[in-house]
Formats: C-alpha cells, structure tokens, sequence
C-alpha cells in the first residue's frame, strides 16, 4: 500500500508549522519531511521539535546536502535525533540548488561522487565505527563519535537528474523524485532500476517517493491559484529536455525565469499556464488529485509526498488529503 | 481579561465549532509575530492531546486569537449572538 508523506518548510514561526505536523500525524501520513535551506528557520531545530510533538511519523530532513553541512556533522545530527525518536529517523540527501550555494560562494563540487562519499561517510559514523576516509570531495582521518549512536537511520537520496536517479537507484534505501506528472515520474523511475539492478537488488526493497508540489482545495481555481507560485519556481529550474517533454515554449519559461530574477513575481507568476501547472504539480480538487496520484502509482512508487505548497488554506488542504485522498487509496 | 471565565460562558454545544474558528484565525494570521512562544507552546500540547476545545483548550486559544486576530475574534462572538462575551471582551480591550 502506498505511504504518505508530507513536506513542510520551515519559513513561518514553530508552532504553525507543528501545529500541520500533528494534524498531518493524526490524519494518517506517515512520513514526514523538512526541508533545508539556510535562508529558512533550521531543519534540525525543526525536527527535535517534530520528536517531541509527534508518536509514529517517520521524519528527517528532506534533503539536506552535503556542501552546507559537513556529513560528519549530518550523520550527528539524525544520530542524535534517532535517540529521541528511535526508529523514526530518516535521512533525505541531495545536492542541493545551485543558486543557493552560490549565493554563499559554496562550490558544487562534483554532486554524483560528493553524494556517495557522504552517504559512506554517514552510514559508517552513525554505525559507531572510525571513519578514516579519503574521497575526492570528503576526507576524514579518524572520525568517530564520542557517544555510541543507536539504531538504523535509512538514507534517502533526492534526484532530478538520470544519473543521479540511478545512483539514489544503486546507494540508496529511498529515493525522493523530484516529480509530480506521470511522464516525468516514469522516466524516473526507469533511471532508479538501473540503479536498483547494478546493485544486485530488488526494486521493492527501496522506497521510492514522488516528491510532488501539491495544492487541493474544493474550488479547482483557488488551487490553481495557490501553486502558481511554486510552479513558476519549478518551470524556471527546469531544463529544456523536460519543458519540452511537456510541450511549454522554452521562451516563455525563459520569460518567467528573467521575471524570477528581477522579483517581478506578477509578470512571473502570470506567465505561469495551466500546462504549466499540469505538468509541474499535483493540483485540483480532491477528485482531481486521486486521478492524479493514482497515475504516478502505476510507475511503481511507495510514497506519495505532499508538497509544498499543499494548498491556499494549509489546515483545510491537510483536512482534504487526510479525509477524502488517503482513505481513497487504503481500501 | 480573565479568559476562563470568558471560556465558561461559551456553550457547551458551541465549543468545538468556536475553536475550530479560533485555530482559522491563529493559523492565518499575519500577526503571528505576536504569539509568545509559551501561549504557542500551550496551545500545541492541548492539539496533540485532542483538548484544544476543552475549557483549558479554549482558555489558550482565546487568548491567543485576541492578541493575534482581535477584531474576527470579538466578530465571531457577535455573529454567534454571544453578545455578553463579545462586549466584555470589547471593553477589555478599550480599557
């Protein structure tokens, strides 16, 4: 049976953002995951409180990378959190966004090796053992917590791309697309079996997840409303092979990106087609998103992940996926 | 403001409703600058533990929505014709 997760970004203060945490627990999602940028409220902060708020959600990070944050210091923090919430810690890696990196001089050195060295490095380091490690990217001589950490912490790798989806396919225990239409999702999937199969495992011992921008709401036209925003973030990062898989004019993807840069979000945003929304998010009525999800279930993912924005009222949105999408999808 | 002795005036049959109003009002606030960390605090250990309609419950979320939403906050009770709520509340805030 599939799973649900959820996506939340911790921008506004705590207790809103707990406040969803413990509806979408009660509601019947469960995993969770927090995003990590550092412009945004800490993701860690984020969690330990998710710990102590919550009882059965699996959480971690989703995704952090490896640039930002040292992965000794990753593989700290989710064994430190796995103390407080043993059996419900996950990890989401990716290789992080460019523009972000660059916006603090951090290089983007190399990301399929950086994401491999670093999920080594992690796994070893929450294990317990001594971690001399010599990557091309990451180095250790002799790492090794002070503490004795518990448990297992299953790593999730974020990927867009074929080569790193084959590589999340062949190291991960998850994988999180970055994909919300059945085109994109089923390509994706195809790139993760690759790597599934170089690593001499079964594809239903990884949990894939469609990490998807969603919005529900009763009125089709105020969820359209509500994903504009995140769709034209999505149509800007987009490369041309995928825009035009969708059939959206790379010119006036082009457009919105140059609107994005200049913080034109009206001209951005009304770029933003209803193509644009089909292509790059869940979005509609609960009806609507069922026919939708149901779509990218037959590509074969585990997980279905609800996110950002979710919808234009948040409470209500989390209401509809709880009471009418998931119990849909558990009988 | 004595916001349990506000609480006790609500109905019965009107507390869960009222708080479902109440938690709009917080959730959706441009205000939430104004919510001080130990009222936030409360409010999220009465939701994990289904009491957030509760007289306890309630005490917080008034508390919060007044000092979040004031003026939806006096209007909910108004409209629900919970006239002597919503004029203590009034003078409260007006003294």
């Amino acid at each position: 049976m599939v799973k649900f997760g959820i996506e939340f970004v911790p921008r506004g203060p705590h207790w809103k953002i707990m406040y969803y945490v413990i509806q979408a627990e009660k509601g019947g999602f469960t995993n969770l995951w927090i995003t990590d940028h550092f412009n945004d409220r800490n993701v860690y902060v984020a969690l330990t409180t998710v710990a102590i708020y919550t009882n059965k959600i699996t959480f971690g990070p989703g995704v952090t990378n490896p640039y930002m944050v040292n992965p000794v210091f990753t593989a700290q923090a989710v064994a430190t959190l796995n103390e407080l919430a043993p059996g419900r810690v996950v990890l989401g890696m990716g290789a992080g966004d460019k523009t972000t990196l660059d916006t603090v001089g951090v290089e983007m050195e190399k990301p399929l090796i950086a994401i491999q060295e670093s999920i080594d490095i992690i796994r070893k380091m929450i294990t317990g053992e001594t971690v001399a490690y010599q990557g091309e990217v990451f180095k250790t001589t002799g790492a090794k917590f002070l503490f004795k950490p518990r448990g297992k912490i299953p790593v999730y790798v974020g990927a867009q791309g074929p080569k790193m989806l084959a590589l999340a396919g062949r190291i991960g225990d998850g994988v999180l697309i970055n994909a919300s239409h059945p085109k994109d999702v089923d390509y994706a999937v195809s790139c993760v079996k690759e790597g599934v199969k170089a690593a001499g495992k079964k594809f239903d011992e990884v949990d894939v997840a469609a990490y998807t921008s969603f919005s529900v709401h009763e009125d089709v036209k105020k969820a359209n409303k509500a994903a504009v925003p995140a769709v034209s973030f999505i149509v800007a990062g987009s490369p041309p092979q995928i825009l035009e898989r969708h059939g959206i004019d790379v010119k006036k993807a082009g457009e919105i990106k140059e609107a994005l840069k200049a913080n034109d979000w009206g001209r951005a945003f009304s770029g933003v087609t209803p193509e644009m929304i089909s292509a790059f998010s869940v979005c509609g009525t609960p009806d609507m998103c069922i026919e939708r999800i149901a779509e990218l279930l037959k590509s074969g993912i585990s997980q279905f992940v609800v996110g950002s924005p979710i919808g234009a009222n948040v409470r209500e949105a989390i209401n509809l996926v709880c009471e009418r999408i998931i119990p849909h999808f558990k009988t | 403001m004595d916001y349990r002795k506000l609480v006790e005036l609500i109905p019965t049959a009107n507390r869960e409703m009222i708080s479902q109003k109440l938690v709009d009002f917080i959730l959706t606030s441009k205000n939430d600058e104004k919510m001080p960390s130990q009222l936030a605090n409360a409010i999220l250990h009465f939701w994990q533990h289904n009491v957030l309609e509760s007289e306890s419950g309630l005490t917080v979320l008034l508390e919060a929505a007044l000092l979040l939403e004031p003026d939806k906050t006096v209007s909910v009770f108004s409209e629900l014709q919970m006239t002597i709520i919503a004029e203590q509340i009034k003078a409260a805030l007006t003294s």
